[in-house]
């Protein structure tokens, strides 16, 4: 079922076009990553998105209703960097949240304790949020997005500012939350989006570079490559040097024990070279086929 | 409904935190108590400084209570409006810049919902700042100088406030568009604005809120006026701030 539909959605401040006229359509359920370089459009999109900024062109459509419909009641919200009331604790706010997401007082109560003990804020839920770590805030900002229960989450480079353990403990409620709701989240690291996300849509400039199911898109830019390692010292290192000359082989990298192999067919080389690794007894230390070089169109795509 | 209570109770909530619930009152009644207490000093206060020109505290005569309440009130209208400018000013210029307009945009309620809960708060404060201020600068000046029609004192409380609560809103309606600073000397420009061009020329503006000083005072000393004009421009004024500041908020609800 189509959640989303985004049709020629643009954003332009004056003559720069931040965003430039971009669609996709999101399935209930995906998670799907909005990947780009810093000024690529992710905020601006988002922000379309959530109802805050209006577009320059283009249409959005909620769950197969008119385009120009107010569905910030099925909406979760955690902007870049989300700035929640100082002077409130962690409690009070997604409380207040809640309240103002249309839930009854007392429901509220119960549903924002939930929400805290979820991203693991219960204990610090009568604490002042001013005196919140950054990780901390992060999960806050999670929680009173999620307190509703809404249908689409946007998430806005959600660990982008965090140290390596505030980044796990959101990744990990980040992988827990996607199977409940339909969540995009903008990211600029390649390996958060393969983490968490099925789906990913890569913009650079303001328009998408590259938008679908990361294994499909893995296969689709996967160059076939073939690359190995074995002990160093022995008399595998002769062995390296025989493969390049094979005929299934077109161009070939070694250096120190370690080769890359352009191929032709990867399943056919695959088989031959792990057959002779094993007829001559070869300690091969890793073996990898067909790799996926996502991480090279990003930079192809991030780099031009 | 409900949610303008979630959201009146939010803005009660940071005034009570911020101490702002305390320290506007408590200006408020200093302010108020002065002008009784000075007045009914002032003589004492000269001869202690010494020397006084002979014969000059002959002509002093101690003013009625009515003109010395009217006094009181008429000092809120300078530090007591400035007080409750600088007090307003961030409410909306705040939130947009600190980025919490935009976790409060995307929630589901209209944007004069939260310029109404905002404004309801700021004339909760101002409620209880003027009444805590007028009663003690009443009570000082029944028991130093004589008694004060109660209805009387009511009346010119409540037109004062109104005047304080142009202000206010103005403050309101700029702060949805400028930084708060801007808006709150904008604010008090303009009502200085109004009060100046009243002064000039009372018989062509005494229409205007700015009118509203004078009518204060005149209830207490003459103990009836035309209220009418003044009081229903400031309204219509109030208004329009709600109105502006609720589109002007619609548009603009990120940081800039
Ligand atoms: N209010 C604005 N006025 C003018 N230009 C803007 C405004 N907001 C964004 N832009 C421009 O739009 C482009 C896209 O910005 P956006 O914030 O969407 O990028 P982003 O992908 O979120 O980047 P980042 O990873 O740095 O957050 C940038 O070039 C930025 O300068
Ligand atoms: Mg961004």
């Amino acid at each position: 079922m189509t959640l989303l539909e985004v049709t020629g959605l643009s954003k332009s401040y004056g003559k720069q076009r931040s965003v430039d006229n971009i669609s996709f359509v999101i399935e209930a359920g995906q998670c799907v990553a909005l990947l780009g370089p810093n000024g690529a459009g992710k905020t601006t999109t988002l922000r379309m998105l959530a109802g805050l900024l209006p577009p320059s062109a283009g249409q959005i459509s909620f769950n197969g209703s008119l385009p120009g419909t107010d569905y910030r009641k099925e909406l979760g919200y955690l902007p870049q960097s989300p700035a929640m009331y100082r002077w409130m604790s962690g409690l009070e706010y997604v409380v207040f949240a809640a309240k103002l997401s249309g839930i009854p007082s007392r429901e509220a109560a119960k549903v924002s304790a939930a929400a805290l003990e979820r991203v693991g804020l219960a204990a610090a839920g009568r604490r002042r949020i001013g005196g919140y770590s950054g990780g901390m805030k992060q999960r806050l900002g999670l929680a009173q997005a999620l307190v509703h229960r809404p249908k689409l989450l946007l998430l806005d480079e959600p660990v982008s500012a965090l140290d390596p353990i505030g980044r796990r403990e959101v990744m990990e409620l980040l992988r827990e939350i996607r199977g409940e709701t339909t969540v995009i989240f903008s990211t600029h690291v390649l390996h958060d989006a393969e983490e968490i996300c099925d789906n990913v849509i890569l913009m650079n400039q303001g328009t998408i570079a590259v938008q679908g199911e990361l294994s499909e898109l893995r296969q689709q830019y996967s160059l076939p490559v073939i690359r190995l390692s074995v002990e160093t010292g022995s008399a595998a290192a002769g062995w390296l040097e025989s493969l390049a000359l094979k005929p299934f082989i077109q161009a070939s990298q070694i250096s120190g024990g370690k080769a890359v192999f352009n191929v032709a067919d990867v399943a056919l080389a695959r088989r031959a070279i792990l057959q002779e690794a094993v007829g001559l007894n070869i300690p091969l230390l890793h073996f990898e086929a067909g790799s996926s070089t996502l991480e090279d169109l990003f930079m192809k795509v991030v780099g031009s | 409904m409900r949610k303008f209570w979630t959201l009146y109770s939010k803005e009660m909530l940071e005034s009570l935190r911020s101490y702002r619930l305390v320290w506007i009152p408590v200006v408020f009644i200093i302010l108020g108590i002065m002008q009784p207490l000075t007045t009914y000093y002032l003589p004492d206060i000269l001869k202690a400084s010494g020397d006084m020109p002979p014969g000059m505290l002959e002509g002093y005569e101690m003013p009625g209570a009515a003109a010395v309440m009217a006094q009181a009130l008429g000092q809120y209208g300078t530090i007591g409006m400035l007080v409750l400018a600088l007090a307003a000013m961030n409410s909306l210029a705040g939130e947009r810049s600190s980025g919490s307009a935009e976790l409060l945009m995307v929630k589901p309620i209209a944007p004069a919902v939260i310029i109404f809960a905002k404004w309801a708060a700021h004339l909760t404060v101002l409620f209880i700042a003027l009444g805590l201020g007028a009663a003690a600068a009443g009570y000082y000046t029944v028991q130093l100088m004589g008694s004060l029609s109660v209805s009387d004192c009511l009346a010119a409380a409540g037109l004062y406030s109104l005047w304080l609560l142009s202000a206010v809103s103005l403050t309101l309606l700029f702060s949805a568009f400028m930084r708060g600073p801007a808006a709150a000397f904008l604010a008090l420009l303009s009502a200085a604005g109004m009060s100046l061009l009243y002064s000039l020329l009372p018989s062509d503006f005494d229409w205007l809120p700015a009118a509203l000083p004078d009518l204060s005072a005149g209830q207490l000393t003459e103990g009836s006026v035309a209220w009418f004009g003044p009081v229903l421009s400031a309204v219509l004024l109030i208004l329009a701030c709600i109105a502006g500041a609720s589109m002007l908020m619609g548009r603009n609800k990120l940081p800039d």
